[in-house]
């Protein structure tokens, strides 16, 4: 917990961004050093600030939609998940069975496309070329697929109050199945390429000391939270959508370091692939949007809504006057959170440990700053 | 602490109003509303008790600003939303060394909402340039102000009494 670094005359100070290729996205972070160590690491946010919560505050609550997908730029139907549902929560709305499989099939094709490119950056912030490669390979087969329903590779805006804008066909089912067959057969090639690489391993092994009450003091979610052991994800700890129906694993790693934060993610990724199958075996028919008014009054009140991003725990809180235009719109982000533990968890850490735990946390800059 | 009813029983006798609120409707499960000087003592049970800071937020209403905390439970479902209202100098104690997570939550809901939180070690702005320190760009304009009670979901609704359901089961 400090605050301004102490001058010390043999340590110097290293600025870390707001431009630099491992920090992914515009974070920049003080490096107080002693030699090769990084003493004290202070984050500075706000770089890429948008102020969404006054946006939200601005605009009719369909309006926002749009600003939902632009705050995690890898997990945009995610956050478009939490926001329909949060609107949903307290407009008493329920969307069709057909769409809320809908949701879940898109929501967990894009948290497959968000572990691929983590799998990718983070070898390449630990100086290997190569995996990056082939995880978006892989990627590029879910944009491909996404592309083709949503209409957009990235910024997605799919989810509607009462559903989803349009429905999934039969090719669309035939593509998934493929590209579930495909990333199954690609995963031991992963397991040598990497998980099993030596220099890969001294890399992440031991690094980071993540500790459960450690992430209960800073808030800490995701993956790196069940490389600890807790077996704690949204889904199933409070669950939304149809998550319920579906048989799937919370991996949980017990080391407590990168590695473990890494062997959790490979895992998610099967976990990820088996809610796919069973969603598309049991995808209902039916209408894929509920009959909703053209124009829905938020009736006063509270409403949170939770969901598990692929860096953890997205909590939108929406407060409603009674008017057509949200009152107050709280966006609890996970990459918040799990960055603020950098300070304590990287003190007298190599230069180049830091960047693999902040590869670890899998940050993505944009939802931080909001 | 292991189930929602010894929580309950706990911040009853801190005391606090508690109140069990429909997850269903809500998205979680224990109002709390707390006097400013039970904030600290309120935040040191839920540390003892292994819950995580999820959030902390302002609410500009009439008459007075609001500070609401957010906690969750890796073991048990139960979501807390504890609201506190500022008190004359638009300040609340700092919860920063009980959940050091609240550091960074507390910097934001000053910037956007100029609340001082007393005892906080850094409080200089996070998101907001170090030049708009008094932007306070969430504080709502006289205009657009409302009372508590238009922002207030309507009794009739509110299953004060009913059992909520066991954490697993209750879906959106």
């Amino acid at each position: 917990m400090s605050t301004t670094p102490e001058f010390r005359e043999h340590r110097y100070v290293l600025n870390m961004g707001p431009q630099h290729p491992s920090t992914h996205g515009v974070l920049r972070v003080i490096l107080e050093m002693e030699g090769e160590y990084v003493m004290d690491p202070q984050p500075v946010l706000g770089y890429g600030h948008r102020m969404h919560e006054k946006m939200a505050e601005s605009r009719s609550w369909p309006g926002f939609l749009p600003n939902a997908a632009r705050m995690d730029y890898l997990a945009s139907l995610i956050y478009n998940h939490g926001y329909v549902g949060v609107v949903e929560r307290l407009a008493g709305i329920e969307a069709t069975p057909r769409a809320e499989y809908i949701r879940v099939i898109t929501s967990e094709l894009n948290r497959l496309q968000s572990h691929l490119l983590w799998l990718g950056v983070l070898v390449l912030d630990l100086g290997a070329f190569t995996p990056i490669m082939y995880t978006f390979e892989d990627r590029e087969k879910i944009l491909d697929i996404l592309e083709d329903v949503t209409g957009s590779r990235l910024t997605y805006c799919y989810m509607r109050v009462g559903g989803v804008v349009r429905d999934i066909d039969d090719k669309f089912i035939e593509r998934t199945r493929e590209y579930i067959k495909w990333q199954r057969s690609r995963m031991p090639m992963y397991d040598k390429l990497v998980t099993g690489n030596i220099i890969f391993r001294k890399r992440v092994e031991g690094i980071g000391e993540f500790t459960p009450d450690l992430a209960r003091r800073y808030g800490l979610t995701g993956p790196v939270l069940r490389g600890t052991g807790v077996a704690y994800d949204i889904r199933r700890a409070e669950p939304y959508s149809v998550y319920p129906d579906f048989d799937f694993e919370i991996p949980t790693e017990t080391g407590g370091d990168c590695l473990a934060a890494y062997l959790v993610r490979v895992r998610e990724i099967e976990q990820s692939l088996r809610i796919l199958e069973q969603a598309l075996d049991r995808l209902p028919e039916g209408p894929f949007l509920a009959k909703v008014p053209k124009k829905i009054k938020l009736p006063a009140g509270d409403a949170t809504y939770a969901v598990e991003s692929p860096r953890g725990e997205l909590v939108y809180h929406l407060t409603a006057d009674g008017s057509e235009v949200p009152y107050r719109m709280k966006i609890r982000v996970p990459s918040f959170s799990n960055l603020s533990i950098l300070p304590e968890v990287c003190r007298g850490m190599l230069l180049s440990d830091l960047c693999a735990c902040m590869g670890s946390l899998d940050l993505v800059i944009p939802e931080i700053d909001r | 602490m292991e189930s929602r009813d010894s929580v309950i029983a706990a911040l009853q006798s801190l005391p606090a109003q508690v109140r069990e609120v429909d997850f269903r409707q809500r998205g979680y499960h224990l109002e709390v509303w707390l006097e400013p000087e039970r904030l600290r003592p309120f935040a040191e049970l839920l540390r003892g008790g292994d819950f995580y800071l999820s959030f902390v937020s302002g609410l500009h209403v009439k008459p007075a600003l609001e500070v609401s905390y957010q906690f969750a439970n890796h073991a048990f479902a139960c979501r807390i939303l504890a609201r506190v209202i500022v008190d004359a100098e638009h300040s609340l104690p700092t919860i920063s060394d009980i959940f050091q997570g609240a550091d960074w939550h507390e910097r934001e809901t000053k910037d956007f909402f100029g609340v001082v939180f007393r005892g906080h070690p850094n409080l200089k702005p996070l998101l907001l340039a170090e030049d708009m320190e008094d932007l306070k760009p969430l504080l709502k304009k006289d205009e657009r102000l409302k009372d508590r009670a238009a922002v207030t979901r309507a009794e009739a609704d509110v299953a004060e009494k009913t059992p909520a359901p066991a954490g697993g089961e209750e879906g959106a």
